[in-house]
């Protein structure tokens, strides 16, 4: 143990030095999307070609080590974490680059000589909590799910056969995200906020966004064509959706949108640069200064895209787009597939949540339908009521683990065959509960959330798709990257329900009742259990003849009294 | 304090004080619970208005609205616009105005299968714009919704409604602040529009299935918390009244009639409560008199269980919804449209502070001017005093029938032998005797109770009168659809065949008493008589904490006579009592009031003209509490049916018992 670290020690900085195993690129992607908004994207790539079977994470060159350490600690072998603000509409704005939850979100592949996955996955949630500022540590197994067939390894996989006992999935629907989460990210990269495309992440500008993600994903890649080597893969991402109306005009620059220009690369990047997606110059133009270093056409299953590219050099930039064209309002065409979710019925004793599926391509699309319900939302499996136009339809396969109160969530899991054009709605009904009085949260008449549902699909076609290919790494890898199926993980909104809450002014009301019923109760109580019953002739004396009697005995005692004083 | 002791303890003077004072008891309490609602409104007796929900933090934000000029092109293009939309909604003007402003937009269709007479289909189409707030992820929605009215309607247009939003949507959407998304609903057919849309929304069918098919939207928005229901018939407003009454009589939350008076104080257009001004008057007498008018015009509107506006129906969905409905008022100041949406701008601010949803402040209220409230811990007293007249005979009965009872048995028993017994066990009684003594009576008791008596009361039978009544009832209830097609076969209209279709079922049902087999029975019509009482106390309480104001409406009316109802001995007084119960039928309440209504309305017109007016007026009262029932879901025409009517049988009965008048008994009643 001590050797090989030694070596390390001695060895590591003359490796830097020599055969550069680590390599770090900066990009930015900024996308007009089709309705009003503007879509910008920064992806920092760090690719470390080291084993991470072995690595101990005691020396690290660009890769941040407060990550790996926690990734070595608990047996990681992969990691994706996203801190989301607002909510991806597919609808109008087509697929991002990386689908993200709304709140926090969180899902790792441990290491199949782990032990205890559960316990390191608390753990793992825990530490990722300190690294990252946010409620992560509330992650643990009543609200996490096994999925099996959503989420796959997006790495390199060497064992011999998946399984799903591996692999957690959990979500914080309730997490707000903010400046707080983004300084401690930036902390991960090389050359943090300093230079580089993260100085243009400032704060005060980001958050006014209709849409902001944070992320980082972290596998094990190949380290070349071979498959020889494996490497350490990092992506970290921020995603940004302006609106033109909050930013009051369609012509953008730097300026406007991060508050300040670009002050140069970061010198650590092996390459730097933006590129903007030009492809719907023909129908909303706009003009671009400084011009554009270079032009990228990109023929990617089906469709022609083009891309401004700039590279950033190592002295400031800003860069402006002025819109040209007429203001219209444009005609949306939705994209493949998307599809949203929300609850039924009022009142608080029974609702259902439905979940719609749209497919608008001309074939039929298999997709995999997972839901992690919490377990204070029990839904009934023999409600699960799956229909396709109006029509009721089968799934291909279910997988259902129903939840235990306070120990783990529902987890449902479809596989469906959407048929051509279709609405897929898939319904299931479920009870409001009580919950006990300590396990409702601070603002309890805010409402309880229930997570987004994922909606997995390989799709045919790469229309308004700008994800990354599985064996890319930067938005670069993406140009001309046909492949036979484009995977998307569409997410549909969180729901937020009323769970009957109680008044919570009621347990000083408590108090006072119960101590009024004792004390009540304790007189008669002590009366009966104290006092002897005797047996007494009644009397029927008149009320005033009581009286009368009790002032004249009380007079002649007195007299009596007195005579007795008298005599003495 | 006895909490833990013997119930029985001294019973006697009790029971007998009971027995002595009930009559005089039962007027008290009935007198001193319409008192005590009466003194409700008089200004000491209530509590001024005040904000419980600190997050609402109404008026704390400087106005920003600035868009009166588009509100005004977009009021004259839309005006342009309805001429060529005679009977419907100018859809395709509204729908692409909203997408110029940058929402989502949908349309919603839904169909009214007519559930009376023939079967008839309506259709209608509602248009709604999502405003997506930045800040948040669609979990929870706002709402600000306008019913379109055609230019034929023969409601006030709300076209300056519609462009005050429209012009406020243009503004929201620019702001960066909203944590909510804000729904913009332009709704068709009045409530119809309103209703089927809110059933798409949340999924449900809240009438009788079938009759309003609802349809299905493609937007929605989370769960809504709050709405506003704009019904703003002029450009420049001189007045606005805040109408909160909803369906079933429920209220939206407290708090939010405050914030929109506030920020209608704030923004100085003088708001009404009931289209009454709030007048501060030195007299306390004419002060007093003055709250309670507007108190009166509250309750009867929400005596009825009809919403007032279509912010009603949101509240069955646990929405916190009001109407803003301008009223034209001669000279004074006007308020265009920079004040109107700087109104609406400040509501929405002040709700998109809110962090829970609406559960502090109020949901039971009453209100005698629009600042002062009177909250249900005070006004459930009066009700309690009112229906406690109920419970107090019914329990004077009881007792007495115990004590005839005890009395009969007594007589019976007290051969000289136990007579002698008793009078020896009398004085000092030791345990020992007191065992024998109660031995005693209980076996003489076993042998006198051997053979079969006439006139003991027979349980089974009772309860099975009072369940008859009460199936006839829901029979009743559930009549409406066979009357009309039965009806609709010998050419009658549906108003006509219900109506005198319930008079004939009502005439039927008078001669129930005819079959009753124990009217003879004294003891079994006084537990009928009870066990009416106790009912009716019941469901007036049980009334009262859904729609106070119908209970005590009912309670008024009704309380006094059933006190009346019971067994009497003499003819005349059987006879006038049988009159006054058959004018207490509900049947001939409605009827009677709505005569009232009618001759009041039309003073002047000639007797036969108003007589006929007021009985058409009846039969379509009849026929929307029972189409409301269906498509709505209101419940007074059920309740009504199913409980009161029954309920007036069995007293009905009662009124009936054929009590022997020789024998010389303590007098009941």
């Amino acid at each position: 143990m001590f050797l090989p670290t030694l070596l390390v020690l001695i060895f590591s900085p003359f490796g830097v030095l020599t055969s550069k195993p680590d390599k770090f690129t900066e990009e930015l992607f900024i996308k007009p999307l089709y309705s009003d908004q503007l879509y910008v994207h920064f992806h920092f790539a760090t690719k470390w070609d080291t084993n991470p079977e072995q690595e101990t994470f005691r020396h690290t060159h660009i890769f941040p080590r407060a990550l790996g350490e926690i990734v070595e600690r608990y047996n990681v072998q992969e990691l994706h974490v996203s801190l989301t603000g607002g909510l991806w509409r597919y609808e109008t704005w087509g697929y991002p680059i990386l689908d993200a939850a709304p709140g926090a979100e969180v899902w790792a592949w441990f290491k199949d000589t782990t032990e205890d996955v559960d316990q390191n996955w608390k753990l793992l949630a825990s530490s990722l909590s300190g690294l990252l500022c946010a409620s992560l540590n509330f992650i643990d197994k009543a609200n996490s799910i096994r999925p099996e067939y959503t989420f796959k390894p997006k790495g390199v996989f060497s064992g011999s056969n998946l399984n799903s006992s591996f692999v957690r999935y959990s979500s914080l629907p309730r997490e707000i995200v903010c400046t707080e989460n983004l300084t401690p990210w930036k902390k991960l990269l090389p050359c943090e906020s300093k230079s580089g495309l993260a100085s243009l992440l400032n704060s005060g500008y980001i958050h006014n966004t209709r849409y902001h993600s944070v992320a980082i994903h972290m596998r094990p890649v190949c380290r070349d064509s071979s498959c020889e080597f494996v490497s350490l893969e990092l992506q970290q991402t921020v995603s940004l959706v302006y609106d033109y109306l909050i930013l009051g005009t369609k012509n953008w620059s730097f300026r406007k949108l991060f508050g300040q220009g670009l002050m140069g690369r970061c010198p650590l990047a092996e390459t730097s640069t933006i590129y903007i997606d030009t492809t719907s110059n023909t129908s909303v133009p706009f003009q671009l200064t400084p011009s554009p270093d270079d032009y990228v056409t990109s023929i990617r299953g089906g469709h022609v895209n083009t891309f401004a590219k700039y590279v950033v050099r190592p002295y400031a930039m800003s860069l402006n787009a002025n819109f040209l064209g007429k203001e219209s309002v444009l005609l949306n065409a939705p994209p493949s597939l998307h599809a949203n979710q929300y609850i039924t019925g009022y009142g608080q004793e029974r609702g259902g949540i439905v979940t719609k599926i749209y497919n608008n391509h001309w074939s039929h699309l298999d997709v995999v339908v997972l839901q992690n319900i919490p377990w204070y939302v029990p839904i009934y499996l023999h409600t699960l009521k799956i229909e396709v136009n109006g029509l009721e339809a089968e799934p291909l396969k279910i997988r259902y683990i129903p939840g235990r109160q306070r120990e783990r969530p529902y987890h449902l899991e479809l596989l469906l065959k959407l048929p051509a054009r279709s609405v897929t709605s898939v319904s299931v009904d479920f009870d409001y509960v009580f919950l006990k009085w300590q396990e409702y949260p601070p603002d309890a008449n805010h409402g309880f959330y229930i997570g987004s549902a994922i909606i997995s699909a390989n799709l045919p076609l790469a229309r308004n798709f700008t994800g990354l290919p599985q064996d890319g790494s930067t938005i670069a890898d993406s140009f001309n990257a046909s492949r036979s199926g484009y995977l998307v993980q569409v997410r549909t909104e969180n729901m937020v329900i009323t769970l009957p809450t109680p008044d919570f002014s009621m347990p000083y009301n408590v108090i006072c009742l119960a101590c009024t019923v004792v004390a009540l109760a304790f007189g008669p109580l002590h009366n009966i259990t104290t006092k002897r019953l005797v047996l007494t002739v009644k009397d029927n004396e008149k009320l005033i003849v009581k009286i009368k009697n009790k002032i004249v005995k009380v007079l002649t005692d007195r007299r009596g009294g007195e005579e007795k004083q008298s005599v003495q | 304090m006895g909490l833990l002791t013997d119930p029985s303890a001294g019973q006697g003077k009790l029971t007998k004080a009971l027995l002595k004072y009930y009559t005089k008891l039962c007027v008290l309490l009935y007198i001193g619970g319409i008192g005590w609602f009466c003194s409700l409104a008089y200004t000491p007796m209530n509590a001024g208005t005040y904000f419980s929900e600190n997050a609402l933090l109404p008026g704390l934000v400087k106005s920003e609205f600035r868009e009166d000029a588009i509100a005004k092109t977009y009021h004259s293009e839309l005006l342009d616009e309805m001429k060529k939309y005679e009977d419907s909604i100018p859809y395709p003007w509204l729908l692409a105005k909203m997408k110029q402003i940058g929402l989502d937009t949908y349309t919603h269709n839904f169909t009214l299968n007519y559930p009376l007479g023939k079967p008839q289909k309506f259709v209608g189409k509602n248009v709604y714009g999502i405003l997506r707030a930045a800040r948040a992820s669609s979990t929870e929605a706002l709402v600000l919704s306008v019913p379109y009215r055609p230019p034929l309607s023969v409601h006030a247009t709300t076209a300056p409604s519609i462009a005050i939003m429209l012009a406020f949507a243009k503004f929201a959407n620019r702001e960066k602040y909203w944590a909510k998304d804000i729904i913009f609903l332009i709704t068709e057919h009045e409530q119809l529009g309103m209703q089927a849309w809110l059933e798409a929304y949340h999924g449900v069918a809240c009438g009788n299935d079938g009759t309003l098919d609802h349809g299905d939207i493609k937007g929605r928005a989370g769960a809504i918390q709050a709405a506003i229901n704009l019904e703003l018939h002029e450009t420049a407003i001189s007045q606005v009244d805040i109408k909160i009454e909803g369906l079933n009589g429920q209220l939206p939350n407290l708090d939010l009639f405050n914030l929109a008076a506030k920020m209608l104080l704030k923004e100085g257009v003088p708001h009404t409560f009931k289209n009454r001004p709030n007048k501060h008057l030195k007299d306390p007498v004419n002060d007093w008199f003055y709250s309670f008018q507007t108190l009166l015009a509250m309750i009867s509107t929400q005596a009825t269980g009809i919403p007032n506006g279509n912010h009603g129906l949101y509240h069955r969905f646990g929405i916190e919804a009001l109407t803003l409905e301008s009223t034209p008022l001669k000279g004074g100041n006007k308020a265009g449209f920079p004040i109107v949406g700087r109104i609406i701008e400040g509501i929405f601010r002040s709700l998109n502070n809110l962090l829970e949803r609406f559960h502090q402040s109020f949901f039971f209220y009453l209100l005698p001017s629009s600042e002062r409230f009177i909250s249900i811990g005070l006004y459930m007293p009066a009700i309690c005093l009112i229906a406690g007249a109920l419970f107090i005979k019914a329990c004077a009965n009881w007792c007495q029938l115990q004590e005839n009872q005890a009395e009969t048995e007594d007589e019976k028993t007290k051969t000289p032998e136990t007579k002698k017994q008793v009078k020896s066990s009398v004085k000092p009684r030791d345990s020992k005797n007191y065992w024998k003594e109660m031995e005693t009576r209980f076996q003489t008791e076993i042998q006198t109770h051997n053979p079969p008596d006439p006139d003991s009361v027979n349980f089974i039978s009772i309860l099975c009168v009072f369940l008859m009544s009460h199936v006839l009832g829901v029979l009743i209830m559930n009549s409406p659809q066979l009357l009309t097609t039965l009806g609709g076969q010998y050419n009658y209209s549906t108003d006509a065949s219900l109506f005198y279709g319930f008079i004939a079922i009502s005439v039927v049902l008078l001669t129930m008493p005819l079959f009753i087999p124990f009217k003879a029975c004294e003891k079994s019509m006084s537990v009928l008589n009870i066990l009416s009482l106790l009912e009716l106390g019941t469901t007036l309480i049980c009334v009262s904490m859904n729609n106070f104001s119908l209970a005590l409406f009912c309670a008024i009316i009704y309380v006094p006579l059933a006190l009346i109802i019971g067994i009497t001995r003499c003819r005349l007084c059987s006879a006038i009592k049988k009159i006054v119960w058959l004018l207490a039928h509900p049947l001939v309440v409605l009827t009677a009031t709505v005569l009232v209504y009618t001759f009041f309305m039309f003073p002047g017109e000639k007797f036969e003209d108003n007589f006929h007016r007021g009985v058409a007026a009846t039969q379509q009262a009849i026929v929307f509490s029972i189409v409301d029932s269906m498509i709505y879901g209101n419940w007074l025409f059920s309740v009504v049916t199913s409980v009161f009517i029954s309920n007036w049988l069995c007293f009905w009965i009662v009124a009936f018992a054929k009590v022997p008048q020789d024998i010389p008994k303590k007098k009941i009643d």
